[in-house]
């Protein structure tokens, strides 16, 4: 008895400790986003205040208005278009290759997946010397096209891998069962296998969008004018020069910038964990 | 049942084919002509190429500056790691309990996961700012500091903000696979060990970190590849300053090719990104195998 009570009362002080231990980090860790969202609502007399308010004391949505000029909005409309764009080729490009190598079972179908996933490691200003000429040539920079080639050269190799999960998942008896009845490929491909695979599509789509939102580097390499500029090459190009120091002003488009992976993560949660950790964890 | 299956490989060939051409278009052909440019003085500025053998990469490696961009690469991606790891497994373990409460505390670090890189940069950039930022007003408040510190003018700092925004942005991964991974380690095993008497420590120690170790291995690898290509935070909060301290081999190779338009150094640059990558990749794959043989 006395002994239950030792184990009892032990576990009960490691509970505790537990507790305060995810307290403490959840404040360290969010403190960031905290600061983020109160600097955004603060007036330009407050946010230079020492010492410092920690919650707006006269909430202003101000910053949101000063920062959202027309040019702002169409970054936010580039990005948006942009990230779907290439959410919707990668995903259909990925799933018919996952298919394919899942069915094909060779060699070499092992030895495409293997150099998609090995080109994850491809250095990319290696690869954006050759892209840009070769698509000045084709008279592409400045357009969406060539954003999209490059975030889809980004997560092709993703998308493969894990739509590949996803198509070994397949029972091969329910085509087969198909083909019995007479029914072609395509229609087989289109009516059975399709939608079998919609869950895998959600998750790489997600996958792909978080990826196009975030990504830097192509955005500002392969636009040239402010009217195609995506989100991140557009905010440091132009917004940050204007709006130096202003902090305020920056927070607010910060704080705005996470909005669609908000919702999309709000609406999405499991197939969100599923796409960004990209088939790593299967939950 | 033979007729229909031939049918179906053609099919499933023909699926293949967008993949492949995309491969050859954007992934094969920029690579191997990456590969020819850095034998060659190619520049945006230069007209007409000329094949010159290694000289880029013995230019390369002759200089001191790059160098210094091997060594801040390692220092920031391997900190942004380790830090990362450590933090994302201890947060998994906390997690790894049933606690009323746990999912609330899941979700709240998720919250860092969708904040985009540009975010990240703007956001670190005020929260280190010298004059106003609230890291230096908290570190004066509990006396750590006596003066504002200016984060980003002094070498060590720059690269421990970098390391800092890195490894923040990359808790709530490292914390969702570590946690995948210790849910697959039976119950049973850490149970027997705890009635034999080990100590919390000792299990995780003994039985706990072996287990991951491959996972963790083969997680940072994947970070590695990533960390690496990643440009924003750099680029947006130091430039790659001060004088080149934070000067990643990605920026360093990016601005090689697109703001001194120098095609055939920075080729050779990423040439030796990607060998200085695979070196990497093959020493942790044979020291993960060497300690299970």
């Amino acid at each position: 008895m006395t002994e239950l009570s030792h184990i009892d009362r032990r576990l009960h002080a490691s509970r505790i400790a537990s507790y305060v231990v995810m307290a403490v980090s959840l404040i360290v860790l969010l403190f960031p986003l905290a600061w983020l969202l109160a600097t955004a609502f603060k007036s330009r007399g407050e946010v230079f205040m020492v010492p410092p308010t920690w919650w707006p004391r006269q909430p202003t949505v101000e910053p949101f208005a000063d920062a959202f000029t027309p040019t702002m909005l169409r970054f936010f409309f580039n990005s948006i278009l942009i990230a779907a764009l290439t959410a919707v080729v990668s995903t259909a490009i990925g799933a018919c290759a996952a298919y394919a190598i899942v069915r094909l079972q060779h060699w070499a179908t092992n030895l495409v997946l293997l150099f998609f996933l090995g080109s994850l490691a491809f250095p990319l200003p290696l690869l954006m010397i050759t892209l840009y000429l070769l698509l000045s040539r084709l008279g592409l920079i400045d357009t969406y096209p060539a954003v999209v080639v490059g975030h889809v050269i980004l997560t092709l190799p993703v998308v493969i891998w894990l739509l590949k999960g996803f198509a070994e998942s397949l029972p091969v008896e329910v085509e087969e069962a198909a083909y019995v009845d007479g029914a072609g490929v395509l229609r087989i491909i289109w009516l059975v296998v399709l939608p079998m695979m919609r869950p895998g599509f959600t998750a790489a789509a997600i996958y792909v969008f978080v990826t196009s939102w975030n990504e830097f580097t192509f955005g500002l390499t392969f636009t040239t004018s402010s009217d195609m500029r995506p989100l991140p090459a557009g905010i440091t190009l132009l917004f940050l020069q204007e709006f130096q120091y202003q902090w305020p002003q920056m927070m607010a488009v910060a704080a705005t910038a996470t909005v669609p992976i908000l919702v999309l993560f709000l609406a999405f949660q499991k197939n969100f964990v599923e796409g960004v950790t990209a088939g790593a964890v299967k939950s | 049942m033979s007729y229909v299956f031939r049918q179906h490989r053609l099919a499933a060939l023909l699926l293949l084919m967008p993949a492949l051409l995309f491969a050859a278009a954007f992934l094969v052909y920029p690579l191997g002509n990456g590969l020819w440019l850095s034998l060659t003085n190619a520049s945006a500025l230069r007209p007409k190429a000329k094949f010159v053998g290694l000289a880029n990469y013995t230019y390369l490696l002759s200089t001191s500056e790059f160098w210094t961009v091997i060594f801040n690469t390692i220092v920031i991606v391997g900190g942004a790691i380790a830090l990362s790891t450590a933090v994302g497994l201890a947060l998994a373990l906390l997690v790894n309990r049933k606690l009323p409460g746990v999912a609330l505390f899941r979700a709240g670090i998720f919250q860092i996961w969708i904040v985009p890189w540009i975010s990240v940069a703007i956001l670190w950039g005020w929260i280190f700012n010298a004059d106003y930022g609230v890291v230096n007003y908290l570190l004066m408040d509990v006396g750590l500091i006596r003066a504002p510190v200016n984060w980003f003018a002094d070498t060590t700092t720059a690269r421990v903000v970098i390391i800092l925004g890195f490894a923040w942005r990359m808790i709530p991964f490292m914390m969702v696979v570590s946690l995948a991974a210790l849910q697959t380690i039976p119950a049973e095993i850490l149970e027997a060990a705890a009635v034999d008497g080990a100590a919390p420590m000792q299990r995780f120690l003994r039985i706990t970190l072996p287990i991951l170790r491959p996972m963790l291995v083969t997680l940072a690898l994947l970070q590695l590849v990533k960390l690496f290509q990643e440009i924003t935070l750099p680029w947006i909060l130091t430039q790659g300053g001060p004088v080149n301290a934070t000067t990643t081999l990605s920026l360093y190779t990016y601005k090689l090719a697109f703001q001194q338009w120098d095609y055939g150094l920075a080729a050779s640059a990423g040439t030796l990104w990607l060998i200085l990558l695979s070196l990497i990749a093959l020493v942790a794959v044979r020291l993960t195998r060497r300690r299970y043989q």
